[in-house]
């Protein structure tokens, strides 16, 4: 059977662009948390705290002309595939053998908001690229024309699981033999002040109770929490077949030994504890390990004050008390979109390590028995790992990784 | 408005989208298309055009249009009337 190995990542995030720098960000256990001032962010007096990309280094192989006509989330993409692609060596894959599944919907609100607000007042005048800007699979086209993927391409949307559920098609496609190779992309997800607004309403945003000190604001699992904090992330990952990988002698971070997804029947953003215990269940039975088998949680995590502790009391259920558990959300914020393919990175990244970076804001942990990585980072080996994301939609979905080198 | 206006006012949009075009050498009879434009940049280029000098035109009023002399004469027309 052919595995789903991860040969490459991207990553480009608030506290860091580049797998080393972003590493190096995780273990110092740093953070970007400031109220955003980006063009869209803010409306009258209206502000959110959040973590937002300071500089972005563009991808080398588009020039100023693409630049220009290119949106942030655009722009941000192709940096992260480019490294991505450079990281897996994809110029040694035949560009039909290779895909890019695009996770996320609705990826550029703020642009929407903008070009809405810009031209109200004289329709007749709104740019020609906002046609193509405005739907998600502009990123297909932008990262596809910029480097040889000729195999497919396509956007798939989870809500805050998209980015998970992109390296899960991407492992279907390596699996089945339909490619050799297939980046997951978990997109930037650009969102206006309307959309925070609107999250904050619903009570799945963060308040603005630390007003006073925005980097106390994103707390997952803390007792004090009291929503989300979003923060402006992409991640790239490349799934390869182990076939195409050992043809190649490609290096590989881990295996993705199994995957599942489950579905809460609710519309509501109301987390479900049964459905997520479902798919835990499942994707340890498609991955063939016991529950003691697994060595580390990455958690979904949101910093939400019923989703936190429903997920723990399935963390529990499932028999993973004793697995270690700390929160890559309170460092990087809440990318939604590309959360999932974010943290299958930053869980790759500490595999590699042999180190579990550390959880800010883990004042007074939610459970305190369980294995809290809280203030520093740990010298731990890991060899499984297991992932979860939740969507709004009741899109449920978990992620065994194993690494390799153990 | 007189027809200067609109040559600067196009010359800018061109040099805009397309910033490896030395515009100073376009000349009338010059075609956006052999200046290295996609079929969505010369929308731009116009439309860019348009919202500058406060013009709308419509879609098929361009479609007998044959390089930039003829566009800017084109908008000239409109913004006389």
């Amino acid at each position: 059977m052919n595995r789903a190995l991860i040969t490459g990542v991207g990553i480009t995030s608030a506290i860091g662009q580049g797998k080393e720098r972003f590493a190096r960000a995780l273990f110092g256990g740093e953070h970007a948390f400031a109220y955003m001032e980006r063009e869209g962010r803010r409306k009258g007096s209206l502000t959110f705290v959040g973590a937002e990309i300071r500089e972005l280094a563009n991808a080398t192989r588009i020039g100023e002309r693409v630049r220009r006509r290119t949106s942030f989330c655009g722009l941000v993409a192709l940096a992260t595939v480019e490294e991505a692609w450079n990281d897996a060596g994809l110029d040694a894959v035949a560009p039909e053998r290779i895909g890019l599944i695009v996770g996320g919907s609705n990826l550029q609100q703020r642009e929407v908001v903008n070009a809405t607000e810009a031209y109200a007042s004289h329709p007749v005048h709104v740019s020609p690229y906002y046609s193509i800007s405005l739907w998600d699979t502009d990123l297909c086209g932008l990262c596809t024309e910029a480097f040889p993927v000729r195999g497919m391409t396509y956007s798939l949307g989870g809500a805050s699981a998209s980015g998970q559920l992109a390296v899960m098609q991407a492992a279907r496609a390596v699996e089945s033999g339909e490619l050799d190779a297939c980046i997951a992309l978990g997109a930037l997800t650009d969102l206006s002040y309307l959309e925070f607004q609107a999250l904050r309403n619903i009570g799945a945003m963060g308040t603005d109770r630390y007003a006073d000190d925005p980097s106390l604001a994103c707390r997952p699992f803390d007792r004090m929490r009291d929503g989300f904090i979003y923060g402006e992330s992409c991640g790239a990952v490349v799934v390869e077949g182990s076939e195409s990988a050992g043809m190649r002698r490609a290096r590989s971070y881990g295996s993705i030994r199994g995957y599942a997804t489950a579905t809460a029947g609710n519309r509501n953003p109301n987390p479900d504890e049964q459905c997520e215990i479902a798919v835990i269940r499942r994707a340890l039975k498609a991955s063939g390990l016991s529950p003691a088998e697994v060595d580390y949680v990455s958690p979904h995590g949101s910093g939400s004050v019923i989703g936190d502790t429903t997920e723990l009391n399935a963390v529990v259920a499932c028999e993973l008390s004793h697995a270690f558990i700390n929160s890559t959300k309170s460092l990087t914020g809440h990318g939604l979109a590309s959360a999932g393919a974010v943290e299958v990175i930053a869980t790759l990244l500490q595999m590699e390590a042999g180190r579990l970076h550390p959880s800010r804001n883990l004042t007074s942990p939610e459970m305190p028995s369980l294995n809290w990585v809280g203030e520093g980072a740990i010298n731990q080996r890991v060899r499984n790992a297991l992932c979860l994301s939740y969507g709004f939609g009741g899109i449920n979905t978990a992620l065994c990784v194993q690494h390799e080198g153990l | 408005m007189d027809r200067e206006t609109v040559w600067v006012e196009v010359k800018k949009n061109i040099a805009e989208v397309l910033p490896s075009v030395n515009v100073d050498e376009i000349k009338p009879g010059d075609r956006l298309v052999e200046l290295g434009a996609n079929s969505v940049d010369r929308v731009e280029i116009i439309t860019l055009t348009l919202e500058g000098l406060n013009l709308h035109v419509r879609a098929h009023e361009l479609a007998g249009v044959e390089n930039i002399g003829g566009l800017v004469e084109l908008l000239h027309q409109k913004a006389l009337e």
